[in-house]
């Protein structure tokens, strides 16, 4: 269908360019140079360990080990050897127009990785060419149908896959159905779940890929938005279900300014009602504040025997106020306070949490070319906890802006002795060239200090460099300069 | 009914007026009073006001029978070249001939106009010469108003358009009064100056407009210039705007869900837009969805820049938009598409690793794990497990890879392995971030292992069992109870 669909692309480019064909083109090439350093598993004869730092046994260069009664050897953690990454990715998103047929279009969006390094793998390079979405789709006012590579999004989550989708809509009333069917890929990524490059550690997998299908419905008024989604995976090797999940979302407007929100999700397969959450939101130019409860509960393929261990929901109320009381200064601050549904598990000689809480408060600045902001974060609960402050700030020029960011904070385990102290420095400078090019260089030092009671307390600290360099090319009348880069800090998304 | 939005221009303080030419001006340089006992008629110096053909001023030797440096002192005069730049149509010999004429017709006795009827008030001594006073026009014609107050048909009795002034610079149009009708609340509507530009007797513009304006000044805010036949009855002028005007978006955009609703107000009729908005300036927003776009026209020649539209994230849109935009953009996906290219999304939801990485704050990687163990949002949506997780904890070796609890990984609880369930069961998607099947089938497996039981609360093994046997045989063979 892949195939098919790329097939499509390229037999229908020669003739369209006779058709005063428009295209955009947007490359970015991005390259890091990253070094790292992890754990190594190791062991010594129990007849070679030494009384150790907290009065176990231990190794003589300071390592706390783990013996077990019986057991001729012990074992113990030391630092990994050194691991240089330097991954260089690019991916070109190409959307073509103009084939003169009015509505058709089509879209291709690859990607290209590798990394130089000697680390085993970067996250992401393997395989070096991923295809992120390849379709033709040809789109009227009430219609659009769309076939190849593609990902589609709803409350139960983005989903790729290869193969068709349709809408169809009647604007005057507000409604839309929609509704597709393909081959499926993997959660959270570009391919298959029968990639092995998705199964480092040999999990169950299915011999062939998903056979995915949905169908969503939406109904929306000038006070309100309803939408239901349904959708499953099928693995067609033995014709059972991978995952059947159904949603509901809904958001009314009921006076000018405040908004309410509620949603859910059942995971049909398994019998259990998933994640879900309703809020009411407050939004005026000077002042926001939302307030809700919701819950989480994660999913997992029936492909897995994870399902079977029952993970258990965490449920939230929490609250968020933004406000901006002059023009030139925002401030932030949300909480959110959670605890988990019983386990029903007996665990007395572990202490495990089950309950925590997460709060920020910050601030930005911006004043003429400046822009500060600096932020407080905490975050406590199972499992691991980290809080701490985290600043930048950034000067922009027309085609300059640089940045210099800080961040400093600790990070404590819950379930290993590593109270780790972290900080970082950062510098990033961006150049827009020309409207449609642009340009960025950055270096970051990392410090931590992973304090434990033994030798084991491995150093994450690392220098990081990237250059980055964005090229759009394109022949449209509605051909528009690039957009503003996203960056969390300062600005982010919130800026865009 | 929705409030009209129409005409949105603001125009500047300084609008039309009537040309009071501030160039080469002999009334400042010489001093008329002070000539009052030298001088019994305008004409000695001023020929050509009786006579064609003859000079409208005296030559210098004329003066220097007096400013001979004996007499008076001297003085440096040179006479000016030209009549004084003006918006005029009036000619003094023309308008004497008229009078005459008129007094005739009326059997009245032959009186030819006198210059201070116009140049001086009716109570100024001799030689009190002023530019023309428009009040002492108006007396003779009968026009019941303050100058630039005039009804639209008095204008062109005195002057020409504002092309046809060609010797006015842009500091005199700059110069002209503001007429008070043009500081009327709702005069920038289409029912304010809109239907006042209308022409009346079957022309196409009003005279007063085309006495101070000309297309150019209308092109200042007007994208729709082309379909309006005032605009287009305006002779093009580039000097017209030495007149300044400023766009100033009317009262309803001001509301604060105009951003969010401002399609309703669309929807009906785009042209209503189209008078200040250019398919650009929709476009700034509109980028991802350049449909709604089309009733607009796109800038070009002969057609005003229109309002610049600044791209800007409604209110609502607030600090934690981030991690809470899910519900809305579940419920209401169009909503976002109006801004939003899907491509967007997906630079988190499938994050573009040649862009710089943008949801996650500076130093995530080393917070992570408070983030990973009770999710605040699941990072199974952008990342997948055992891709992204799993190898990147394989290379730092994070991973299980001997029987569990061997290497004592969780050393913080001595007994972990043994009492672990509680922390499986609220964390399990950050367990198999390190570890797979194999590890917990160890244990947990109905044929091989201990056979500890791992179904806790809400376990359904009918339900599952129906969907997927598969997965009861991992643990269960082909025994599944």
């Amino acid at each position: 269908m892949n195939r098919f669909a790329l097939a499509l692309l390229l037999a229908t480019v020669p003739d369209a360019a006779a058709a005063q064909v428009g295209y955009r083109l947007r490359l970015d090439a991005r390259v890091q140079a990253v070094s790292y350093r992890g754990l190594t598993p190791d062991s010594i004869p129990v007849t070679d360990t030494v009384t150790g730092p907290g009065g176990g046994p231990g190794t003589a260069s300071g390592y706390a080990a783990y013996c077990v009664a019986g057991e001729a050897y012990c074992s113990f953690y030391r630092p990994g050897p050194e691991l240089r990454a330097v991954p260089l990715e690019t991916e070109a998103d190409l959307s073509l127009w103009g084939f003169g047929v009015p509505g058709l279009s089509a879209r291709i969006d690859a990607r290209l990785g590798t990394d130089l390094g000697n680390a085993t793998t970067w996250p992401g390079t393997e395989p070096a060419v991923q295809l992120k979405e390849g379709y033709v789709e040809y789109a009227r006012d009430w219609l659009l149908a769309r076939g190849g590579r593609q990902i589609v999004s709803s409350r139960l989550g983005y989903l790729g896959f290869d193969g068709g989708y349709a809408v169809v809509r009647d604007s005057r009333h507000g409604l839309e159905a929609d509704g597709y069917a393909g081959w499926g890929l993997a959660r959270g990524s570009l391919l298959p779940v029968t990639s092995p490059d998705l199964n480092p550690l040999d999990e169950f997998r299915p011999a062939e890929r998903t056979v995915v299908a949905g169908v969503d419905g939406g109904w929306s008024g000038s006070r309100f938005d309803l939408r239901a989604n349904y959708r499953r995976e099928v693995d067609p090797t033995v014709s059972y279900f991978v995952s059947e999940r159904a949603a509901a979302q809904a958001v009314v407007y009921p006076l000018n300014r405040v908004t309410l929100q509620a949603g859910s999700d059942w995971d049909l397969a398994a019998g259990e009602w998933g994640s879900a959450e309703a809020s009411a939101s407050y939004a005026a130019p000077r002042v926001n504040a939302t307030a809700g409860v919701r819950r989480y509960r994660p999913y997992f393929d029936l492909w897995s025997i994870w399902m079977a261990f029952s993970p258990v929901p965490y449920h939230t109320w929490f609250g968020q106020v933004g406000g901006r009381p002059v023009q030139w200064l925002e401030l932030r601050g949300r909480y959110e306070r959670y605890a988990f549904d019983p386990t029903e598990v007996s665990t007395a000689l572990v202490n495990v949490k089950n309950d925590g809480w997460r709060y920020e408060v910050g601030g930005t600045i911006t004043r003429a070319a400046w822009t500060l902001d600096a932020g407080w974060h905490g975050d406590f609960g199972p499992g691991a906890s980290s809080s701490g402050l985290s600043a930048s700030a950034s000067y922009a020029l027309s085609r300059w802006r640089l940045t210099a960011f800080a961040t400093g904070f600790d990070r404590p385990l819950e379930l290993r002795y590593e109270d780790a102290k972290f900080w970082s420095l950062g510098l990033d400078a961006q150049t827009e060239i020309s409207p449609t090019l642009r340009c960025s260089l950055g270096a970051a030092y990392y410090k931590e200090d992973r304090q434990r009671p033994d030798a084991g307390g491995v150093d994450w600290s690392q220098l990081r460099l990237n250059a980055q360099v964005t090229l759009v090319l394109g022949r449209a009348a509605d051909m528009l300069r690039l957009p503003k880069a996203v960056r969390r800090q300062p600005g982010g998304r919130a800026a865009r | 009914m929705r409030p009209v939005v129409v005409a949105v221009v603001a125009l500047g303080l300084t609008l039309p007026g009537i040309a009071r030419a501030q160039g080469q001006d002999s009334l400042a340089t010489f001093d008329h009073p002070r000539h009052r006992k030298l001088f019994p008629s305008c004409a000695t110096c001023h020929a050509a006001v009786e006579q064609a053909g003859q000079s409208w001023f005296p030559e210098a030797a004329e003066c220097a029978t007096c400013h001979d440096g004996t007499i008076q002192k001297r003085v440096t005069y040179q006479p000016p070249r030209e009549p004084t730049p003006s918006n005029l149509r009036y000619d003094h010999l023309r308008h004497r001939d008229r009078v005459l004429a008129t007094q005739a017709a009326a059997g009245q006795e032959a009186k030819p106009p006198a210059c201070e009827e116009c140049h001086s008030e009716a109570a100024d001594p001799w030689m009190t010469a002023k530019r023309p006073i428009p009040t002492r026009c108006f007396a003779c014609h009968g026009i019941q108003a303050q100058h630039v107050a005039a009804p639209d048909t008095a204008c062109a009795t005195c002057h020409v358009t504002l092309p046809e002034a060609t010797r006015l610079t842009r500091a005199d149009i700059a110069a002209f009064d503001t007429p008070p009708s043009h500081r009327e609340k709702g005069f920038l509507t289409a029912a304010g100056h809109g239907a006042l530009a209308r022409g009346s007797g079957g022309t196409a513009v009003a005279a007063s407009c085309a006495t101070c304006h000309a297309r150019d000044f209308c092109l200042t805010c007007h994208v729709d210039a082309p379909e309006q036949p005032a605009i287009q009855a305006l002779a093009p002028d580039p000097r017209s705007t030495a007149i300044a005007a400023q766009l100033k978006a009317p009262a309803s955009h001001e509301r604060d869900d105009f951003l969010d609703r401002h399609g309703e107000d669309v929807a009906p009729d785009g042209k209503r837009c189209s008078t200040c908005h250019t398919r650009e300036s929709c476009l700034a927003c509109h980028a991802s969805s350049p449909r709604v776009a089309t009733a607009l026209y796109s800038y070009g020649a002969g057609r005003g820049p229109g309002a610049v539209v600044t791209r800007h994230a409604p209110v609502w849109h607030a600090a934690d938009f981030t991690e809470r935009h899910a519900g809305r953009a579940a419920a209401a996906p169009n909503s976002c598409a109006g801004c939003h290219a899907r491509s967007e999304c997906l630079e988190c939801h499938r994050p573009n690793p040649a862009s710089a990485p943008g949801y996650h704050p500076v130093g995530f990687l080393s917070r992570h794990p408070a983030a990973a163990y009770a999710r605040e949002s699941s990072c199974n949506d952008c990342h997948n497990t055992g891709g992204f997780c799993v190898t990147c904890h394989a290379s730092v070796g994070l991973t299980s890879r001997a029987t569990l609890g061997a290497n004592h990984y969780h050393d913080a609880q001595p007994s972990f392995a043994l009492g672990h369930g509680q922390a499986a069961r609220q964390s399990l998607e950050t367990c198999i971030g390190c570890h797979v099947e194999k590890d917990c089938l160890l244990c947990h497996s109905a044929v091989g292992g201990r056979r500890f039981n791992p179904h806790g609360p809400g376990f359904d093994a009918q339900r599952l069992k129906s969907k997927n046997p598969q997965m009861c045989s991992a643990c269960h063979g082909t025994n599944i109870p």
